[in-house]
């Protein structure tokens, strides 16, 4: 794995860790409500400050906190991952804390609110999210090859008819 | 070890608290039931089951003395238990909430309790004999955001608050006809109900847990910053403190001495605060051991080197992958987010207390054989 991606993912993890202190909280706007303040962002003194981390002008990863949750989105550089990460979307329930709509701006967002917390393991589910992020990653440098490996082999069969 | 018992009750415990010889244990298993178990045989049994509330239960008290359990709960209501038999009976109090109940504290005298509300009010609910209820009055003012914990000065007076506006608030809760005139002393001689005796702007994130020392002298409370704060002499010139740790901030503190504070949070492993001789606080250690983190100890950094370079194969491609974060490896495996002390009416300092958390189990600690802590106690 390249080095510059490790150090990324690294401090996403680093910063995860801390952002995921989350605790449940009632709306305190409405009654008898229970909504992700992060999502809502009706009470300013139940966010904290948002964090940019990126790894470079085309990928980042925006970690926004709030008293009951954590929303992390993450903008990657180019269009096949834009493809296989709509895929994945539309897939959403199966991987619980992703959000079926990623956040303006952004590729892919994960929604983690104190419910996750309760019921998985916290180092498990940053544990997830960070492998989620390599493999992405890994995957799309394999798309990127293969579709370079066919686009050689179609031009070479598509030539020999020349000589 | 400091932990003496450990027992998994649910998947998930959002509050516990002990009856009075503590036998038994009440605790909400994360849903809108209060559970009370009974150690029969070293096996925990369950009694009885609580219903009455209808979304998820956030507080729960069990007094001392009049052995009545007090259960707040998101869906703004409160009840007081009392035990008629064999049954525990329910009675509504008229909390004049418009949003949930977050936390809900016994006055030391029992003859009053407080409810914090995502309302961003304090309500104080006494008994009144003619109707048969517990009426409540409210703090309105002051609060700009959900009330996170309250704490009773042993006075039966004062009232400490934390807010997730990041204040800590102490008022007056004198009821005429309910508190003697006698009780009030000391600072709050002439305070009318509800008055602000002294708003604390430390933190700078959202405030929790916080508690009186055993005097009254000394006030604990808990920021999100990962800082907890030391206030003496609460009245017109506070002293305050603030400890800074490096670790994950906490939700919930405890005075076990008057030197010396266990705070809990989401490290999952409780912390222990202590003042030297002439007051200054600072962070002593994890209370909990951690396990080492697994694979061989390498002696020198060269031998490290060497072992890795020998280890690769075993591990293949794991070994190139980002680092997996460590389990906490402590007793506790996710947040704590309740800790009371187990101390016998009458009797200041204590010894033991029990943890809660997100992990479903409850904790009996104690510092009976902790050397280094003796000298605090």
């Amino acid at each position: 794995m390249a080095n510059t991606l490790r150090l990324y993912l690294t401090c996403i993890r680093n910063t995860l860790e801390a952002a995921m202190c989350l605790q449940n909280f009632p709306c305190q706007e409405v009654e008898r409500h229970n909504k992700p303040e992060v999502e809502l962002k009706t009470s300013p003194e139940l966010l904290l400050n948002p964090v940019l981390i990126c790894r470079n002008e085309a990928e980042k990863c925006l970690i926004e906190t709030s008293i009951n949750s954590v929303k992390q989105s993450d903008e990657l550089e180019n269009i096949l991952t834009k493809k296989f990460l709509r895929f994945l979307s539309m897939r959403a329930e199966a991987f619980q804390v992703l959000r079926r709509k990623p956040v303006q701006g952004y590729d892919i967002s994960f929604l983690i609110t104190n419910y996750h917390c309760e019921e998985m393991q916290k180092h498990k589910l940053i544990d997830f999210i960070v492998q989620f992020m390599e493999d992405i990653d890994k995957e799309i440098s394999e798309l990127k090859m293969s579709v370079n490996t066919r686009g050689r082999l179609v031009a070479t069969e598509f030539l020999k008819q020349f000589i | 070890m400091a932990a003496i018992a450990v027992h998994q009750f649910a998947q998930c415990i959002t509050c516990h608290a002990w009856s009075p010889e503590q036998s038994m244990i009440a605790l909400c298993p994360n849903n809108n039931e209060v559970h009370i178990y009974r150690l029969v045989d070293d096996k925990w049994e369950r009694l009885h089951v609580l219903q009455k509330h209808d979304q998820i239960v956030s507080g729960v008290d069990w007094s001392s003395r009049s052995n009545r359990i007090v259960t707040a709960s998101h869906d703004r209501n409160s009840y007081v238990w009392n035990l008629e038999g064999a049954e525990w009976v329910p009675t509504l109090v008229i909390l004049r909430l418009n949003r949930a109940a977050l936390c809900v504290r016994w006055s030391p005298r029992e003859n009053k309790f407080a409810v914090g509300s995502g309302a961003k009010t304090v309500c104080i609910c006494y008994y009144e004999q003619e109707n048969n209820w517990w009426v409540s009055k409210l703090i309105r003012k002051r609060h700009d955001s959900s009330v996170t914990s309250v704490a009773w000065h042993p006075n039966n007076i004062l009232l400490a608050t934390t807010s997730t506006d990041g204040k800590c608030r102490v008022f007056s809760t004198f009821i005429k006809g309910v508190d003697a005139k006698d009780s009030r002393a000391g600072p709050s001689s002439d305070s009318k109900f509800g008055e602000q005796i002294i708003q604390l702007d430390l933190s700078i994130s959202w405030a929790f847990g916080v508690r009186w020392s055993p005097s009254g002298n000394t006030l604990a409370y808990v920021g999100h910053n990962s800082m907890i704060y030391f206030v003496d002499d609460i009245g017109p010139s506070p002293l305050a403190q603030n400890v800074a740790f490096r670790d994950l901030p906490l939700r919930d503190v405890i005075f076990v001495s008057e030197r010396l504070v266990i705070g809990v949070g989401f490290d999952c492993n409780p912390m222990v605060f202590a003042a030297d001789e002439s007051g200054i606080w600072s962070f002593v250690r994890f209370l909990g051991e951690r396990k080492t983190s697994a694979g061989p100890k390498y002696g020198s950094q060269f031998s490290e080197a060497f072992g890795k370079l020998y280890g690769q194969p075993k591990h293949g491609v794991n070994n190139d992958g980002v680092e997996h974060s460590r389990s906490r490896g402590g007793i506790h495996e996710n947040c704590i987010n309740c800790i009371v002390s187990l101390g016998q009416p009458g009797i200041s300092t204590t010894k033991r207390f029990s943890t809660s958390g997100l992990d479903g189990r409850v904790v009996i600690w104690d510092l009976e054989n902790q050397a280094d802590l003796s000298e605090y106690l």
